[in-house]
């Protein structure tokens, strides 16, 4: 008969056999890391296609076997009737199992975007390995495949290179919308409130041999810009949105961290002045006066004196010009961004969602005809309160002479 | 009528461990699958589901104290023989037994279809049915000792756990997501708030623990605190899943795992989701072992023997199997938790036995205080 001890020891033994992993073990050397996807209509009619691009681990790292001249990544694309089959098909081109817990970025093609993406939508949510934090983005005038084949100086990882450029864009200029897979979805459905997207564009290099940076061989034919934003009704893409555009619906939306506008010299006509924002608000609201909406925007927003391009000894009086000014500039990206809202009939801003939160029986009674009737036509009231903080560390311009 | 004496000697409880292991087995539903969130037609009303639910909790609670505290030496089991007489009493208890079973198997199924579904859904779902069943037995075969002790350790683990879960993913929250407030009225919610406080009536299974406890009376305050303490959670829980998922809330099957998901500090902390689940998972153990256990002393009570651990692993096996054969798939699951399916049969389980005992005793009226009348 075998004592505690002894079965113990017998049972510590059996558990040896279960260390060499489960049913789902994933070794990293039997994994593709996928770290962006781009989607875009097949050629064949009614299929999609799926462009991916694999990082190649043994190009990035260091030592012996690393070779720096080799692309950082593998692109290809396979196709399906789902996202799911495209992605499965995409196992008969990879000698590796595809894995999508690192991907970075969900781009869609302009054409795919512009009938509609909702078929390609369900996977990225409903798939255990792939994350609602992506990024989501759509090239525009090209496809995906086209966007994925871009490069970037100082990353050798294209999704990791476009990702710099957006947190770059966001935190420095405010002319971006950042948006993951979770806010998106969530505009999709949530009422009175169209998605919006990170809008990508192709820029061309010129072919110079001279390549700087750490890109030591390889020429980069093409880059990618992250600018604007692309924006959607319902599920369509049906416009995008220019730098100011876009800072104007970040205004609205709170989420300008830091932004420069560049406005006229008050005391210089036709000169220049840089005012570095560093905080600003936003508030909405929708009200509805006399049979009619009004939404009423509020934004407060601090800056400090940037740049100037001319000699600016700042007064009282210039002061308060530079802040009217500034409070002018803010105005103007909100009312682009709501014009531009207005005709392509689509509440990007959402709107119709705070009048939802604040009203939602009267919201029942409008929902239907919000994004076609009443949104295009709704008066928008801006109040901007600005104030200028700081000079930097000197008070004035250098001054020239003549001497 | 007492059928193993080293229960009352040498394994008891203190009331805070009671507590751990109350909050701890309500908050298992809450951090897997949150069926009171899931399906609900206006997601930002979860909190007020949560608060409802614990509010009608608290008369439970406080009647099944009102029970123990006439037999405050005596199990549920025990005490409904006293009440009902052997047959009827038998009979009861055989059912609530089940009840508890019941109750174990969904636990262990709930674990095994939440690792299919999220991290390893090669593996077939009886070996995480299996394991945590085993582990769970183990901890009950041990005594309630072990249970409660295992609870108390892990109550502090799931509480800064749940913290971190609730508090990481700010980046991700919308707190307007939050309104409008009852958009719908409270008729809308009924359904959600009724499954969700059907999930309190598994605190009934304290009633097995009450005579196991050093101090009885500790029994009512510790409930008290637990289904407060558990209340505040799933309300926290429920605004927060609202404020990062907003509409799409209810179509998560797994919502704290896919809250987990979202946690990204600086691009630096994130992919942690495995440590709450497994936190999470530890939790469920412990529920299971507390309904396994509390199941085997039932039973060994009702045959009136002496040791209840040749019970728990017989009960680990039926438990799993209960799990596995009640639903073919995962929406079958869900379905089973609404209110007008299982929740009508618990209700009447859970009720009916409480209803039953409470006019036997008033009926009794001062003739039985005797009989319990040891501490």
């Amino acid at each position: 008969m075998l004592s505690g001890r002894q079965v113990s020891i017998l049972l510590l033994v059996c558990l040896l056999l279960s260390l060499s992993g489960c049913w789902s073990r994933r070794e990293i050397e039997t994994l593709g890391f996928v770290m962006a996807m781009g989607i875009d209509k097949a050629q064949e009619e009614g299929k999609l296609q799926l462009t991916m691009l694999v990082a190649k681990p043994f190009a990035l790292g260091g030592g012996e076997k690393s070779n720096p001249q080799e692309a950082a990544v593998w692109i290809f694309s396979s196709t399906g009737d789902t996202v799911f089959e495209a992605i499965r098909n995409g196992n008969s081109q990879s000698p590796r199992r595809l894995f999508f817990a690192h991907n970075r970025w969900v781009l869609f093609g302009e054409e795919l975007a512009r009938e509609g993406i909702q078929q390609a939508l369900d996977f990225w949510s409903r798939d255990g390995e792939s994350r609602r934090t992506v990024h989501v983005a759509v090239a525009k005038g090209t496809t995906a495949s086209q966007m994925l084949q871009t490069r970037f100086e100082l990353e050798r990882q294209p999704s990791e290179g476009a990702r710099g450029i957006l947190n770059n864009a966001a935190k420095a200029l405010s002319t971006v919308v950042t948006v993951r897979l979770n806010e998106f979805l969530q505009s999709l459905e949530s009422p009175g409130v169209s998605p919006v997207a990170s809008r990508a564009d192709i820029v061309p290099r010129p072919k110079d041999p001279d390549v700087r940076g750490e890109v030591v061989e390889e020429v980069i034919g093409s880059s990618a810009r992250i600018t604007g934003a692309a924006v959607f009704k319902r599920d369509h893409l049906v416009g995008w949105l220019d730098q100011s555009e876009t800072r104007g619906l970040n205004w609205v939306r709170s989420e300008v961290r830091s932004a420069l506008l560049v406005i006229e010299d008050p005391g210089n006509p036709g000169q220049r002045i840089g005012i570095e924002i560093t905080r600003a608000r936003g508030q909405s609201s929708v009200e509805h006066v006399d049979g009619r909406f009004v939404a009423r925007i509020k934004v407060e927003a601090e800056g400090h004196l940037g740049d100037t391009t001319a000699f600016v000894e700042p007064e009282t009086d210039i002061w308060e010009l530079l802040e009217k000014r500034m409070a002018q500039a803010i105005r103007e990206d909100i009312y682009a961004a709501v014009s531009k809202g207005q005709k392509l009939q689509t509440d990007f801003f959402g709107f119709g969602s705070y009048l939802y939160r604040s009203n939602p029986r009267l919201w029942s009674q409008v929902e239907d005809e919000w994004q076609d009737l009443i949104f295009p036509t709704m008066a928008v009231e801006i109040d901007v309160r600005s104030q200028l903080r700081r000079t930097g560390l000197v008070i004035r311009s250098d001054k020239l002479t003549s001497r | 009528m007492r059928t193993d004496e080293e229960f009352t000697s040498n394994d008891l409880i203190q009331g805070h461990q009671l507590m751990a292991l109350i909050f701890v087995s309500r908050l298992v539903p809450i951090t897997v699958t949150f069926p009171s969130i899931t399906g609900i037609s206006v997601p930002q009303d979860g909190w007020i589901v949560m608060f409802i639910s614990t509010l009608g909790a608290i008369p439970v609670v406080l009647w099944i104290n009102w029970l123990a505290q006439a037999f405050p030496r005596r199990t549920i089991v025990e005490y409904s023989e006293i009440l009902l007489g052997k047959i009827a009493g038998k009979a009861l208890s055989l059912v609530f037994v089940f009840y508890l079973l019941l109750i174990a198997g969904i636990t262990a199924r709930q674990v095994g279809e939440a690792y299919t579904a999220a991290i390893m859904p090669e593996t077939p779902i009886l070996v995480f049915m299996g394991v945590i069943a085993f582990v769970a037995g183990n901890a009950a075969y041990n005594g309630v000792e072990v249970v409660g002790r295992v609870a108390e350790t892990v109550f502090w683990i799931v509480l800064v756990v749940t913290v971190v879960v609730l508090t990481l993913p700010m980046n991700a929250m919308r707190f307007e997501n939050l309104r409008p407030v009852l958009p719908g009225g409270l008729g809308i919610i009924v359904k959600e708030t009724a499954t969700s406080w059907i999930i309190f009536l598994e605190i009934i299974v304290s009633a097995m623990i009450v005579p196991f406890l050093t101090r009885p009376s500790d029994a009512r305050r510790f409930s008290l605190l637990a289904v407060g303490g558990v209340g505040l959670v799933g309300m926290s829980f429920a605004a927060v899943l609202v404020a990062v998922f907003g509409v799409l809330t209810p179509t998560l099957t797994l919502p704290a795992f896919s809250l987990g998901r979202l946690i990204s500090i600086g691009d630096f902390l994130e992919r942690i989701e495995v440590i709450p689940m497994g936190i999470w998972t530890v939790s469920a153990g412990v529920k299971m072992s507390f309904f396994l256990w509390a199941g085997a002393v039932g039973l060994a009570q009702i045959c009136g023997l002496r040791r209840y651990q040749p019970f728990v692993y017989p009960l680990c096996v039926l438990s799993v199997s209960l799990g596995v054969l009640l639903f073919d798939d995962v929406m079958e699951m869900e379905r089973f938790s609404a209110p007008e399916r299982s929740g009508i049969c618990i209700m009447v389980i859970v009720l009916g036995f409480m209803t039953v005992l409470t006019l036997a005793r008033l009926l009794r009226g001062n003739r039985t205080s005797g009989d319990g009348g040891e501490g």
